[in-house]
This record gives structure tokens, C-alpha cells and sequence, in this order.
């Protein structure tokens, strides 16, 4: 005799429903909680691809111009890598309340008049800052070389960067060459590196 | 005369009972609602360098006679939407806000329906369902052999 036919079947289909609805929320949550973990810290891809000696693609920038120069502008404006394709770039990330920035901008604007002309462009970034303080900075330092506006701190991320400054070189195939963390205090810290991709 | 005097009294009480509003604005009022972009916390418990400079920028313009909402628009507008400390009830963030909700909907759903079946069986009885119609004829065999 089949011992089976008489029984109750196991879950009705309300159950199942509910029990599909609870598994659903609990994945949707434990998603969420692995997403969020995820993105807390910062990766280091870009470092372990320059420590292997390999040239990572930098990642896309598309970010307004907050101090026009050297063919980069105008104010306002929006600039991606593209516009950049051809010239060698030293991507500095700075903000106007971090003093190695402030050591440091003399500096870099003295590597951008050097090489000026050779296809080297100095390019800011100002990230975690308000764009009067930043523009203010500027002009107290006197600064010529272009920065553009990271508001959102999305090119920061994007580029890994711990702290403030941080300087990469990009190669003229928009690839990074080299990452500098902390305050440049030399020139040769990045005037080598450059002149290695030139 | 007594009456008045409780009418007064519950209009005082009334009044001392309102959010204190339309008064002029603090700086921490404003801090609050905005987190610092560098340490991730309220503006108003942080003493981070570009929290100083944001409570600079605030207390310049409520100076200046700048409503809150449009300090807090200068401050998105200068770091974007993620400057909120509670994110905006528009768009794709409104998601934030619905989702919790949608969460706690489904779970008490799950729990009416599970204790609607948990009730439904015990009503039944133990083993009520379990006998089989071959066990009732021959139980009913046996209950009237009894009987005889």
C-alpha cells in the first residue's frame, strides 16, 4: 500500500510563498551588508599592479575644471582622460586645508613650468574640499598648472588614494606609471619617473 | 474667572509645547543634517580640517541671511548628494527609505501566514488528518464487535 497518498502534502503553497519572501529579504539583506563591507575599504589593485611593474589603465575621469590652464578649460568644463590622450600626467590629489599640499604645490609648479612644452601636464585634484578654499589656495601660492574638482571624492576612490597628497604619473596611453603617496619634497621624486616615460 | 485662568493656562502649556522654530539658525541646526566627507560622521561631532572650513561656510551664510535649505543646496552642490546625512526622499535614494519598510511588510507577513498554518493545524488535533479511510472502516469493524 502507498503510504504516501493519504498524507498532507509537506508545505502549502502560501507557505512556500512566505518561505520564498523571507529567503529573498535575508539574501537582499546579507547582499547589502557584503556590498557595503566591500566598498569600505580601499583596494590596492592599482599599487599590485605597479609593484608586478605592470601599467594599470588609469581609471576614466570626467570631472569640471575648477582652475583652467595649460590647454585645460575652460572653468567649468567638463575633462576626461581623453582630452588628456597624448601628454604624459602628473594627477596630484590635494585640498586646500592639507598642509604637505601646501608644502608640496611649490613644487609642482615648478616641475609644470619645466616641462611645459615637452607634453607634460601638471593637473590638480582637488577632492574633500570647498571650491572657494580650493580657488583660494591657488591664487595665494600662485599656482599656473590646471586642478579639477573631485566634489563627490568619485576619482579619489577610483584612483585608491589613502590620503592626502597623493601624485600618479600617467603615461601618454593613459596607463599609470608610477604612484607617489605623501608630500613630493624633492623634485627628482617625480622628474625621474617622468623622464622614464618621455 | 477660574475658567479663563485654565484657558490661559492651556494655551501657555501649548505654546511651551511647540518646536522651537523660525527662530535664527545655528550652525550645528545645519551641521547635523551633513556629514563630514572625510570622516564619515555628522559635521556637527566632527573636527576634522574640512568640517571647520564646511562650519565656516555655514555660519558665513546664515550670516549672510541664507535659508537652511539653501545652505544645504550650496553644500550638495559642492559635494553632491552623499553630504546628506540622510539621504534624499527622490529618485533611485528614495529606494533607502522604501526598502526598509518593504523588509519589515514582507517579514510580517511570513510571520502572519506561518502562525495562520500553525494555528490551522493544532485546531485539527493531533493525527486527525493521519487515519486512513482503510484504518476508519476497520476501526469502525472493531467498535461494533465491541458494542455486540
Amino acid at each position: 500500500m502507498d503510504e504516501q497518498s493519504g498524507e498532507e502534502p509537506r508545505w502549502t503553497r502560501r507557505q512556500i510563498v512566505g518561505g520564498s519572501l523571507a529567503g529573498v529579504s535575508v539574501l537582499a539583506v546579507m547582499a547589502l551588508l557584503i556590498v557595503g563591507l566591500a566598498n569600505q575599504g580601499v583596494g590596492t589593485s592599482i599599487s599590485d599592479a605597479l609593484e608586478a611593474g605592470e601599467r594599470p589603465d588609469a581609471p576614466p575621469i570626467d570631472l569640471p575644471v575648477l582652475y583652467a590652464g595649460d590647454g585645460i578649460g575652460p572653468e567649468g568644463a567638463d575633462i576626461t582622460l581623453d582630452d588628456l590622450r597624448g601628454r604624459a600626467v602628473v594627477l596630484n590629489f590635494w585640498a586646500s586645508w592639507c598642509t604637505p599640499c601646501r608644502d608640496e604645490a611649490p613644487l609642482l609648479e615648478a616641475i609644470a613650468q619645466d616641462y611645459r612644452g615637452r607634453d607634460v601636464v601638471v593637473l590638480g585634484v582637488d577632492t574633500q574640499d570647498l571650491s572657494d578654499n580650493a580657488l583660494g589656495f591657488i591664487s595665494q601660492l600662485g599656482l599656473t598648472y590646471p586642478s579639477l574638482r573631485d566634489g563627490t571624492d568619485g576619482a579619489q576612490r577610483d584612483y585608491q588614494v589613502t590620503g592626502l597628497p597623493e601624485t600618479f604619473i600617467l603615461d601618454k596611453q593613459g596607463r599609470i606609471a608610477h604612484h607617489h603617496i605623501g608630500p613630493v619634497t624633492i623634485p627628482e621624486q617625480l622628474t625621474q619617473p617622468l623622464e622614464q616615460i618621455l | 474667572m477660574s475658567r479663563l485662568a485654565g484657558l490661559v493656562a492651556v494655551a501657555l502649556l501649548a505654546l511651551a509645547l511647540l518646536p522651537v522654530s523660525g527662530g535664527a539658525l545655528s550652525v550645528n541646526e545645519i551641521a547635523k543634517e551633513v556629514r563630514c566627507p572625510t570622516c564619515n560622521t555628522p559635521l556637527d561631532v566632527s573636527d576634522a580640517p574640512v568640517a571647520r572650513d564646511m562650519k565656516q561656510y555655514i555660519a558665513v551664510r546664515i550670516e549672510a541671511g541664507w535659508t537652511r535649505e539653501q545652505i544645504i543646496d550650496g553644500l550638495v552642490d559642492e559635494f553632491g548628494t552623499g553630504v546628506l546625512a540622510t539621504p534624499p526622499k527622490s529618485g533611485f535614494d528614495l529606494v533607502a527609505w522604501i526598502g526598509p519598510l518593504v523588509g519589515v511588510f514582507a517579514g510580517l507577513l511570513v510571520i502572519l501566514l506561518l502562525t495562520r498554518a500553525w494555528a490551522r493545524r493544532s485546531r485539527a488535533g493531533p493525527g486527525a488528518a493521519a487515519i486512513s479511510p482503510e484504518d476508519a472502516a476497520l476501526l469502525d469493524e472493531e467498535l461494533r464487535r465491541h458494542d455486540r
